[in-house]
C-alpha cells in the first residue's frame, strides 16, 4: 500500500530512533524504501522543519532526531485521526 | 466616587443599553462564535506545526476568519459606541454610523465569505491537485460579495447571491462526500458542514435584510451556536491533549 508523505516521514523517524537516535545517511536511506532523490527531498523538508539534524562527529555524517521529531512520533495518530475526522 | 469605566473616560452610553434584547444578545452571540473559533484555531495549533498539513492549515484558517468576521459583526460595534470613538473622532453620529457600517459590513462579508471558501477548501484541496492558486480566485470572489453586499441595495439581490453561493458550496460538498463515501462508511462531519454552511448563509441574509428572519433570529442564533459549540468539541475531542 502507498504511504502518505506523514507516514514516510514517521517511518524516517522512527528508522533513526530504533538505531539509537543516530544514523549514517546511506543505511537511512536503504532502510527508507525510497528513491535516492525522494529521500533527499524528504531529508531536505525534516531539516527545515527541524525534526531531524545534521551532526558531524569522528564517524562522520550523522542523522539525529530532534525533540520536535520526537513529538512528531508521539503525535502522528492524533493527527492522522484529526485528518479523517474532519475529512481534511 | 463612581467606577472607572470606558464611559467615564470618553463619555458613552451606560452599559445597560447594551444589555436590551438584540444588541445584548447579538454580542454575547458573536462573542461565543469567537472564543469557539479561537479556541479551534489554537488549539489545532501544535498539530499544524507539527505536520505542515495543507488541510490542517486551511480549516485553521477558517475558523480564524470566522472570529474575525464575527468581531467586525458586531463586537467591535461594541467597542466602539461603548467608548464613542465618532466623538473622539468629531465626526457627526449620522456619518459615523454610516460610514462605520458600511466598513464592517464588508470587512464582515468579506471574512465571513472567505471562513466559508476556507472550509471548503480545507476539504477539497486534494481534489483539486493542491493547486494553491485557487485560494486567490476565493479572495477575490469574497472582495466581491463584500463590495456587492454594499453596492446592491436590493434584498433580493443579496438573497439570490447568498442561495447560490449557499448551493454552489453544498453541491461541491456534496461531491466530495460521495467520493468519501465511496472509501469509508462511517462519516458524518458533512452534516455538520452542510448545516454549518446553511445557518451562515441564514446569518448573512439575518444582517443583510434584518427584517427578513425578524421572528426567527433567536433560533438562528442558539442554532449557529450549537453547531459551532459541536465543531469545538470535536475538534477538542481530537487535539485535546495539545
Amino acid at each position: 500500500m502507498k504511504r502518505n508523505k506523514l507516514e514516510i516521514i514517521r517511518d524516517i523517524l522512527k528508522i533513526i530512533q530504533d538505531h539509537h537516535n543516530s544514523i549514517k545517511v546511506t543505511p537511512l536511506i536503504r532502510k527508507s524504501n525510497l528513491s535516492s532523490t525522494r529521500f533527499y527531498e524528504y531529508l531536505k523538508e525534516m531539516q527545515d522543519k527541524k525534526l531531524i539534524q545534521e551532526t558531524i562527529n569522528e564517524k562522520g555524517k550523522e542523522i539525529k532526531i530532534t525533540e520536535k521529531g520526537q513529538k512528531y512520533i508521539r503525535e502522528f495518530h492524533t493527527i492522522i485521526s484529526f485528518i479523517e475526522e474532519f475529512d481534511l | 466616587m463612581p467606577p472607572i469605566t470606558g464611559r467615564t473616560i470618553f463619555g458613552g452610553p451606560p452599559l445597560h443599553e447594551f444589555i436590551a434584547p438584540g444588541f445584548g444578545t447579538e454580542i454575547i452571540y458573536s462573542l461565543v462564535i469567537i472564543v469557539c473559533s479561537l479556541m479551534i484555531y489554537f488549539g489545532t495549533n501544535e498539530l499544524y506545526e507539527l505536520s505542515s498539513h495543507k488541510g490542517i492549515k486551511y480549516f485553521r484558517q477558517a475558523f480564524l476568519f470566522f472570529a474575525l468576521a464575527y468581531f467586525f459583526r458586531s463586537f467591535i460595534k461594541f467597542i466602539i459606541i461603548y467608548f464613542n470613538v465618532g466623538t473622539i473622532l468629531d465626526i457627526s453620529p449620522r456619518t459615523f454610523g454610516f460610514v462605520f457600517g458600511q466598513m464592517t459590513l464588508i470587512v464582515f462579508m468579506y471574512f465571513s465569505s472567505m471562513a466559508i471558501f476556507y472550509l471548503l477548501y480545507s476539504v477539497m484541496w486534494k481534489k483539486w491537485n493542491g493547486n494553491s492558486k485557487k485560494i486567490y480566485l476565493f479572495h477575490l470572489l469574497a472582495f466581491i460579495i463584500a463590495l456587492s453586499s454594499i453596492l446592491f441595495r436590493n434584498p433580493f439581490v443579496y438573497l439570490g447571491m447568498n442561495l447560490l453561493l449557499l448551493f454552489f458550496v453544498i453541491f461541491t460538498f456534496y461531491v466530495s462526500y460521495k467520493q468519501s463515501k465511496q472509501k469509508r462508511t462511517k462519516h458524518n462531519l458533512h452534516v455538520i458542514y452542510t448545516l454549518l454552511f446553511s445557518f451562515w448563509t441564514l446569518n448573512v441574509i439575518d444582517i443583510l435584510i434584518p427584517e427578513f428572519f425578524q421572528m426567527f433570529q433567536l433560533f438562528i442564533y442558539i442554532a449557529s451556536l450549537i453547531i459551532f459549540l459541536i465543531m469545538l468539541y470535536k475538534v477538542l475531542k481530537k487535539a485535546g491533549s495539545n
